[in-house]
């Protein structure tokens, strides 16, 4: 366990290495200036570059790279051009509602995707399956956006239950802000309950299909009772490494809904910031969510080893 | 125990419908607007950003102020006087004004600013360039000394837009070119900067130390009186959330909405439609500088020829109250309307555009026209004009950027062949873009330059109004640009605000029913 896990750090270390460099050479490929946008329509070219010599972006790349690359493994991701704030501290900002966004999301996920996928596996073929399977297809194929539209039309604008966008802190106004984000984890949730709801009902009938199942059944054992012992836990499997996948996804998936909402998170950030070329936040943002994608990761791989202790680590 | 589940959960209801109540609470004197998006620094001096300005103009002052005309009156500035033909300027400040920082502004503030306005600020050279000095003629008096007469100073220095804002002598003098700190957003104005929450919302609150001008406020001249305890400008870059948002009652205001909402928002008892008073208008910009339409203004003439700009604009803005398809630079009502050159507007004659293609000697090479998606209505102008284009024989190639690649791309010459965007309503011909001749197109015929330095030398205004009629019969003849027409944008508010604005988003003197 021990010795997989050093390995498993190692080739994140190396993956972490490669990924930044992808990321700062990607975004230094892309055209585009911040400083055009910094100083709007009326900047003389004595003026840009002049400003663009301050910032340090005149430099070299690779020079660019390594000074960013030393810095960050200080624990300093650099200073935003535009917030003229520390990287780290927008970033921790902007994480609070990601977080909140994608764990409310994956409470609505579990609560609807998980049980209406275990009815509809143990009501297989019947009229109920197939309009719940039918239901969750809907559910993948609308658009997250047009979703939000219209619960904020409906829940925000006419009968005012909740609010229509924004998200003040937890830690200004107390839990009662939370509400600010039930109408976007819904929204979020819609797509990927069904997709949790289609994942659960396959795991589910491809287990109830095994042996052992079979031989629960020909002794006798009550229906749920063989769902509830045999079937649930070995099915979970494959539910658990996509709840684990669905939750990182959803700090960098959830910018149209962030958009949308007009909630202060990670993924408006970097796409914010990419039409703007901050160049600092775009590479802080998106090494951060590397990090969370390879973390979540190694989460999942060890919890296999907990949930069915057949599994080995190597 | 179930007794003691029923206690729990009582006791959290409880406990969230008063978290519920207190988050409700204290929010009776703060205004919310939603903004299009997240601004740059706000560093006023520096920037032309529209979002920049908003939130600027609340924090920062100018020496003058834009009235509802649009005619420049003091604001910093009580009085000034004109010697040596115009050549030398002497403003008198008035007394007892504070900055944000509890100290009193002097003629070495203004002295400071000027000087940085000068080197670094986006319209400084508009009237720095001409300056020999600039300096401190008194406590409370400074004195501009030019070397050649400017008709227009009084209206370039009249709006924080990339324009002279005022700061404390120390911050001026210590920020050169980089825009500066947070810490220092430190100015004159009704509202101080509190603080900036990135992603989230940019606070200011009412300045305690504010004294406003005695005359009845008008645009953004005259008192300036702030009614709101705070005021949090909050980015929404998606205008149907912005538009729920106040029809929610979750923002007070809400800034640039789309035209295609704007007759059912003009029948929506839940917010108050606010057109603006003065027009943006779309530019195409043609390339002076290198390429297929450099000197070229023969085919210039053809590619204005061929267009129907009614149609772009009606694509573009929807409703015919947003827009007008008004040939002349500056709109009627104006100082500066004028009918010169008027006629080859917008005349949608193909054939006659391919006939003036031929003369000059056009064989088809492809046209690279640069436009950005951020902006719907440019790419909506670009995609009808092309079309038009094709119908005449022109073969317009669109390429399709992103704003900050299109900022990047137009500064050189050689990638592109016409340009898109737009420009706000000015004051003066001066504070047109592309009457620069270092701005992207760099028109600078030895005609413009002739009539240029004419309508910088001249004080006169009827003078100054021939000058520019000949200069708008120059751009119907030259084709620097074209212009699409006049486009009034329009901010949607509460139907509890009164004393909106009618020059733009700006919360003094505004109030709540």
């Amino acid at each position: 366990m021990w010795s997989y896990a050093f390995k498993r750090a190692g080739t994140t270390a190396v993956t972490l290495l490669a990924a930044s460099v992808i990321i700062f050479a990607f975004i230094h490929v892309v055209p585009g200036d911040p400083i055009y946008v910094l100083l709007g329509d009326t900047a003389t070219p004595d003026q840009i570059d002049a400003l663009r010599h301050q910032l340090g972006l005149d430099q070299p790349i690779l020079l660019q790279y390594l000074t960013w690359m030393g810095h960050v493994l200080e624990g300093d991701l650099g200073r935003s051009i535009f917030f003229q704030a520390p990287v780290l501290s927008v970033i921790a900002d902007g994480a609070e509602t990601s977080i909140l966004l994608a764990t409310m999301t994956m409470v609505w996920v579990a609560v609807i995707g998980v049980p209406i996928g275990m009815i509809a596996a143990v009501r297989h073929g019947t009229w109920l399956d197939q309009g719940l399977s039918g239901g969750a297809m809907l559910m993948a194929s609308i658009p997250t956006f047009w979703v939000g539209l219209y619960l904020i039309l409906i829940f925000a604008a006419w009968l005012g239950w909740f609010p229509s966008s924004g998200y003040p802190s937890i830690f200004e106004g107390g839990l009662a802000n939370l509400r600010y984000l039930v109408l976007p984890s819904l929204a979020l949730a819609a797509p990927n309950a069904a997709l949790i709801l289609r994942l659960t009902r396959a795991s589910m009938l491809d287990v109830s299909r095994e042996d052992y199942v079979r031989t629960a059944r020909a002794k006798g054992i009550r229906p749920w009772q063989v769902v509830r012992r045999h079937i649930w836990r070995n099915a979970l499997l494959a539910v658990v490494s996509a709840f684990g996948f669905t939750f990182a996804a959803l700090l960098s998936e959830a910018v149209v809904t962030e958009t949308v909402f007009a909630l202060p998170g990670i993924g408006r950030l970097v796409v914010q910031s990419i039409l703007r070329r901050d160049y600092p936040v775009i590479q802080g943002v998106i090494l951060v969510i590397v990090v969370v994608y390879l973390l979540i990761n190694l989460i999942v791989d060890l919890s296999y080893r907990l949930l069915d202790p057949r599994v080995e680590l190597q | 125990m179930r007794y003691g589940l029923s206690v729990l959960m009582r006791g959290a209801i409880v406990t969230a419908t008063a978290l519920f109540l207190n988050a409700q609470a204290g929010a009776a004197r703060l205004l919310r607007e939603a903004t299009i998006g997240e601004p740059p620094p706000l560093d006023v001096m520096l920037t032309t950003a529209d979002v920049a300005s908003v939130i600027g103009r609340h924090i920062f002052e100018t020496l003058y102020a834009l009235d509802s005309t649009y005619a420049p009156r003091p604001l910093l500035a009580e009085s000034d006087r004109e010697e040596d033909g115009g050549k030398t300027i002497v403003i008198k400040l008035r007394e007892g004004i504070l900055f944000h920082n509890g100290k009193e502004m002097t003629a070495k503030d203004v002295v400071a600013s000027m000087t940085r306005w000068g080197s670094y600020g986006a319209r400084g050279k508009l009237l720095m360039a001409a300056a020999t000095s600039v300096e401190a003629s008194g406590k409370y008096e400074v004195t501009l000394k030019l070397s050649a007469p400017n008709g227009a100073w009084k209206t370039l220095i009249a709006d924080v837009n990339g324009g002279l804002a005022i700061y404390p002598e120390d911050i001026a003098t210590n920020a050169g070119n980089k825009p500066i700190e947070q810490k220092d957003y430190i100015g004159t104005g009704p509202y101080k900067f509190v603080e900036w929450r990135p992603n989230r919302y940019v606070e200011v609150e009412k300045f305690d130390g504010y004294k406003p001008v005695q005359e009845k406020g008008d645009g953004f001249a005259g008192a300036r009186v702030a009614m709101f305890d705070k005021i949090r400008f909050i980015p929404v870059p998606d205008v149907g959330t912005r538009v729920s948002g106040v029809q929610a009652g979750d923002y007070d205001y809400a800034e640039m909405i789309s035209g295609d909402l704007y007759e059912s928002l003009s029948k929506d008892q839940s917010v108050q439609v606010q057109r603006t008073n003065a027009p943006i208008f779309g530019l195409f910009f043609m390339n002076s500088k290198q390429g297929i339409l450099k000197d070229n203004y023969k085919l210039r003439r053809a590619i204005q020829t061929a267009l129907d700009k009614s149609q772009a604009l009606r694509v573009a803005f929807g409703p015919k109250d947003l827009w007008n398809a008004e040939g002349s630079i500056f709109p009627k009502g104006t100082p500066w309307y004028s009918a010169e050159g008027v006629s080859g507007y917008s005349a949608h004659d193909a054939k006659k555009a391919k006939e003036l293609a031929k003369e000059a000697d056009y064989t088809g090479t492809p046209i690279r026209l640069l436009v950005s998606t951020n902006y719907q209505a440019h790419y909506d102008e670009a995609s009808v004009f092309t079309r038009q284009l094709a119908d005449a024989g022109i073969n317009v190639q669109m390429m399709v950027v992103d704003w900050a690649t299109l900022l990047k791309m137009r500064g050189q010459p050689e990638q592109w062949d016409i340009f898109v965007t737009h420009h706000s309503f000015s004051p003066d011909p001066l504070l047109l873009t592309f009457l620069n001749a270092s701005y992207p197109g760099w028109w600078d015929s030895p005609e413009i330059g002739t009539l240029r330095a004419e309508l910088i030398k001249s004080t006169d205004p009827a003078a100054r109004k021939a000058t520019w009629d000949k200069i708008q019969a120059l751009i119907y003849e030259q084709v620097p640009v074209m212009k699409v027409g006049d486009a009034y944008t329009y901010d949607i508010a509460s139907p509890k605000l009164k004393g909106l604005n009618p020059n733009g988003p700006a919360f003094w003197n505004v109030s709540t029913k």
